[in-house]
């Protein structure tokens, strides 16, 4: 790594913790709190996804990390290095953040080769030419665009454009890289491909990641950290297992995966963790055991939130607690039965396996394991 | 620099860097322009507005403040009828080429007539020369005695007397209405084409017939296209000076544009008095202006939605014939037949409304063009030599102006760049005529005034948001993510629209300045108030030889013209492609 391209990103090492720092970012557009008092942190050389539908102010704090636009309130640093801070009167102009960032239409210069694209921000570095083209030709073989230097951006397909995208965003070595739904224009394929490909130069480069996505299953994939965004505001923030496993409330509960959710109270806590949530649908009421979440004492409102994969479905009563049902749609899906059942007035999916010959029209025993029933914040 | 000094830096002044942060090259240089714009447009309108309330006194040298221009706008004894004059003409004219625009672009657009491709350039050249050239040129065709088509009209049908007449207010609205008729061409021809075909598919599938689906469906969805069309024609048509200067002033009829040139420069010259009948003139035309740009513009549905249709093709069997013949008419009376007529009588020494082979010559070229020989007309030479620079000057400080604006409008937000596109459509409400005026008041006693720099100035000032269109249109195709992705990369503002920016908009920037290099080699009203001897453009060379001279070197002089603005559309053609002229 040459030293005089870094920007001494090196002696940043110390605060490994908290390599990128943002605190209580706000942005307005007019009367509109498009971010609403974010803040979070991103260790050095991890990969953080921004996730959440659009609107929800995920890429508005990415824009404000790249100084693509002023924010109202709030403090972002990366590497001790102030980027904004608009208490203090500051404003480090994109050019000068030392970021490396790969746009949603990729952004390639149609009046460029792709190794003048991927020259461009080390040309501005002022690097000198044989240094530039020995590492424009290591990272486009990174990035597996080695024989496509000389191709003129508009001759490569969508995903080769994509390619040559990351390549230029990393061939600086930036202190940062951003990522702004940049898989969101590629066919279902070639993303998932892209997917594990993108994780993997990221790896390699080691380069601290943000990454904005409206796609929950690509940010289970690639994320070191997931932070569920709604309404400009952090819902939560988690591993991808833990958000997925452990959603604090019924938006992300539903959110990420598919969820059954029934609104109740907290009758009892049983042990700590631990309780009884009541639920009513249709007449019929429930008392089912379950973990609950952070804080939850008896007589708080509570939403009961089951995976399909974890609701049991069988035609015969076992014993034991259990809802009666009936099949209103089985749809088979090869290794697994997408079903409906009718539950009063409450509909459960359930993912059931090809065994269990789940059919329409029949009667049906729901079991749900405590374990795996999660009582979240409506 | 380290990240700890850099960040100690910004921590121990955050008052100085505040104020760095508001001083970037994109921050001044938006200040600069804006200012820029705002004086050129501002002013002379600000001065127009306050002059017209300035009284000449019986004296002609003090001024008084009070509203006596505006009442003798009532009292006079010719400019009511001229006010009425004008708008018959501009009526006329409007409803001749929607007639003409409507019809050409259905046929080209929807219909098999025969030779579609190959006459559609030729539908537009109207739109790149000179109306104040073809009425010269009609007047030779047409112009009682003098025309050739009455001459040839006695010789071979019989006809007594003369068959058609073009000298007067009729004539005007027949040339203008040709010339114009591209305009609402465009505006038609771009709805028709983009049109999503289901929306008329799916009329037909309810069981609406042809003829219901056109009128319920097609016209509904064009209406907005031919609106906006008809009162750019009606406007421009308000402000045309060289029109009504050759076919109607002479014979009685007066227009507000000719009362304002004669009492801008002429021998009763008030200037005044021209301020206020240019206010008259500016009100009505921006009044149509600001609705076709609130109200009209907007609801042109079809042309936002996606491009790529291939649009429906009405088979017209027989009928396409006469589709055929309709399209080749408009191109013989608006195209063939006046430069022809131009080509004929400038080879003559004297017109007699008849071709006599024998006599031959290219002696008026040589007295308009070959500016070493002694007996050369100055006036002509000059205008030629004259308006090459404006048009090469103009173009280019008008395309840089285009970019910056274009730039500022659609990559930075908030107030500024708003007003700047507000800024950019004010120009294109007022006629020539009436912002020269306003011109001439502003700057007369400063030193451009009687130089070529007042012309540069209002040439500019008129014609850059016909530039700064163009830019933009090209701007808006292309992602803000490219030059986004550049500052990421590091460069900053200025090596970004050096690099990157530039590079990506050059068809546009270079199909606008071909556009201006057009516009500004036939200007004519606003040339024809701010010349002086010495600064006379081509158009004014023309019209000083059509005043003082005769129909032959006129001719020549009008001919060498379009033959220059024929290479140039040429070359427009070539570099923008159809699709780059939405007027």
């Amino acid at each position: 790594m040459s030293a005089r391209n870094t920007n001494g990103a090196m002696e940043a090492k110390g605060t490994a913790g908290h390599y990128v720092e943002v605190e209580g970012l706000v942005k307005l557009f007019g009367n509109d709190r498009a971010v609403d008092n974010v803040s979070f942190s991103v260790p050095k050389g991890k990969f953080l996804t921004l996730l959440g539908p659009s609107g929800c102010g995920k890429t508005t704090t990415l824009m404000s990390i790249a100084g693509l636009h002023t924010i109202n309130a709030g403090r972002i640093s990366v590497g001790g290095m102030v980027y904004t801070a608009p208490a203090d009167g500051l404003f480090l102009p994109p050019e000068k953040r030392d970021i490396g960032m790969v746009f949603q239409s990729y952004a390639i210069w149609p009046h460029m080769t792709v190794a003048e694209n991927v020259a461009y921000p080390l040309e501005i570095r002022k690097v000198a030419r044989e240094e530039i083209d020995a590492r424009v030709t290591d990272v486009l073989k990174l990035v597996g665009l080695g024989q496509m230097a000389s191709k003129l951006a508009t001759q490569l397909s969508g995903g080769q454009q994509q390619r040559a995208a990351l390549a230029r965003a990393i061939v600086s070595r930036p202190r940062l890289l951003l990522f702004d739904e940049p898989l969101s224009n590629l066919d279902l394929k070639l993303r998932e491909q892209m997917r594990v490909e993108l994780k993997r130069i990221q790896h390699e480069v080691g380069i601290t990641s943000i990454y904005v996505t409206h796609d929950q299953a690509e940010a289970l994939v690639m994320s070191d950290e997931i932070i569920v965004m709604s309404k400009g505001r952090i819902q939560q923030k988690g591993g991808p297992r833990e958000i997925y496993a452990r959603p604090v409330n019924a938006y992300v509960s539903n959110f990420i995966g598919v969820a059954n959710l029934l609104k109740g109270h907290v009758t009892a806590v049983t042990a700590p963790g631990r309780g009884v949530v009541e639920v009513s649908a249709g007449g019929r009421t429930v008392q089912m055991p379950c973990l609950l979440g952070k804080d939850m004492s008896a007589g708080a409102e509570a939403v009961i939130s089951v995976r399909p994969e974890n609701v049991e479905a069988t035609r015969q009563n076992g014993g034991g607690p259990s809802l009666e049902g009936e099949v209103i749609q089985a749809i088979f899906l090869g290794n697994c039965v997408d079903c409906r059942v009718r539950w009063g007035e409450f509909e459960w999916k359930v993912m059931a396996h090809p065994r269990a010959g789940l059919k329409t029209g029949e009667k049906v025993y729901l079991r749900l394991d405590p374990e795996h029933t999660l009582a979240v914040l409506p | 620099m380290s990240v700890q000094t850099a960040a100690a830096d910004i921590a121990r002044q955050p008052t100085s860097s505040r104020w760095r942060s508001l001083v970037t090259q994109e921050s001044v240089a938006t200040l600069v322009v804006s200012v820029i714009v705002a004086a050129a447009v501002i002013l002379p309108l600000f001065t127009l507005v306050v002059s017209s309330f300035q009284v000449l006194d019986s004296g002609g040298f003090d001024t008084t403040w009070g509203l006596d221009n505006y009442r003798t706008l009532f009292t006079d004894r010719v400019i009511p009828k001229a006010f009425v004059n004008t708008l018959v003409i501009s009526a006329g004219s409007t409803v001749l080429a929607t007639f003409f625009g409507v019809s050409l672009a259905w046929i080209n657009a929807r219909t098999n007539s025969p030779g579609r491709d190959r006459m559609e350039p030729f539908n537009l050249i109207p739109f790149f020369l000179s109306p104040f050239v073809g009425a010269i040129a009609w007047h030779n065709l047409a112009g009682g005695k003098t025309g050739l088509l009455n001459s040839w009209a006695r010789e071979y049908l019989g006809v007594h007397g003369n068959l058609l007449n073009v000298d007067n207010i009729w004539g005007v609205i027949w040339v203008t209405g040709l010339f114009f008729s591209p305009l609402v061409y465009l505006f038609v021809v771009g709805s028709l084409r983009r049109m999503d075909p289901s929306l008329e598919d799916s009329a037909r599938t309810t069981g609406a017939g042809l003829l219901r689906t056109a009128r319920t469906v097609t016209l509904p969805l064009v209406a907005p296209g031919i609106l906006s069309g008809a009162i750019i024609v009606f406007v421009t048509s308000a402000g045309e000076f060289g029109v009504p200067f050759k076919l109607c002033a002479p014979y009685g009829w007066q227009t507000l544009t000719t009362q304002i040139f004669s009492k801008a420069v002429g021998d009763d010259a008030n200037q005044y008095l021209g301020a206020a009948m240019s206010m008259a003139l500016g009100v009505i035309t921006v009044f149509l202006i600001w609705i076709q740009q609130s109200y009209i513009a907007p609801r042109s549905f079809t042309t936002v939605t996606g491009k790529g249709f291939r649009p429906n093709v009405i088979d017209l069997g027989r009928w396409k014939w006469l589709a055929f013949a309709f399209n080749f008419s408009f191109i013989m009376v608006a195209v063939v037949l006046p430069i022809f007529c131009l080509l004929v009588v400038s080879l003559h020494p004297v017109w007699q409304a008849e071709i006599i082979p024998s006599d031959l010559t290219l002696h008026n070229y040589v007295k308009t063009l070959f500016w070493w020989r002694p007996d050369h007309i100055q006036a002509a030479t000059n205008g030629i030599y004259n308006s090459f620079i404006l048009a090469f000057l103009g173009a280019t400080i008008a395309m840089i102006l285009s970019l910056v604006v274009s730039y500022m409008i659609h990559r930075t937000k908030g107030f500024g760049s708003r007003l700047l596109d507000f800024l950019c459509v004010v120009p294109v409400g007022f006629p020539g005529i009436v912002l020269a005026m306003g011109v001439l008041v502003t700057y007369i006693k400063t030193p451009i005034y009687a130089t070529l720099w007042i012309i540069l100035l209002g040439y500019i000032t008129r014609f850059f948001p016909y530039g700064q269109r163009n830019v933009s249109s090209v701007m808006l195709a292309i992602s803000e993510e490219l030059d986004q992705s550049s500052r990421m990369a590091g460069a900053s503002w200025f090596t970004t629209l050096r690099r990157i920016t530039i590079p990506l908009l050059k068809p546009g920037i270079f199909a606008g300045w071909v556009l201006l290099f057009i516009i500004f080699l036939r200007e004519l009203s606003m040339s024809i108030i701010l010349y002086t001897s010495g600064t006379e453009t081509l158009s004014v060379g023309v019209y000083y030889l059509t005043n003082y001279e005769n129909e032959t070197l006129t001719s020549a002089l009008s001919m060498s013209q379009t033959v220059v603005l024929l290479i140039c559309v040429f070359v427009f053609r070539r570099v923008a492609g159809r699709e780059a002229l939405t007027a």
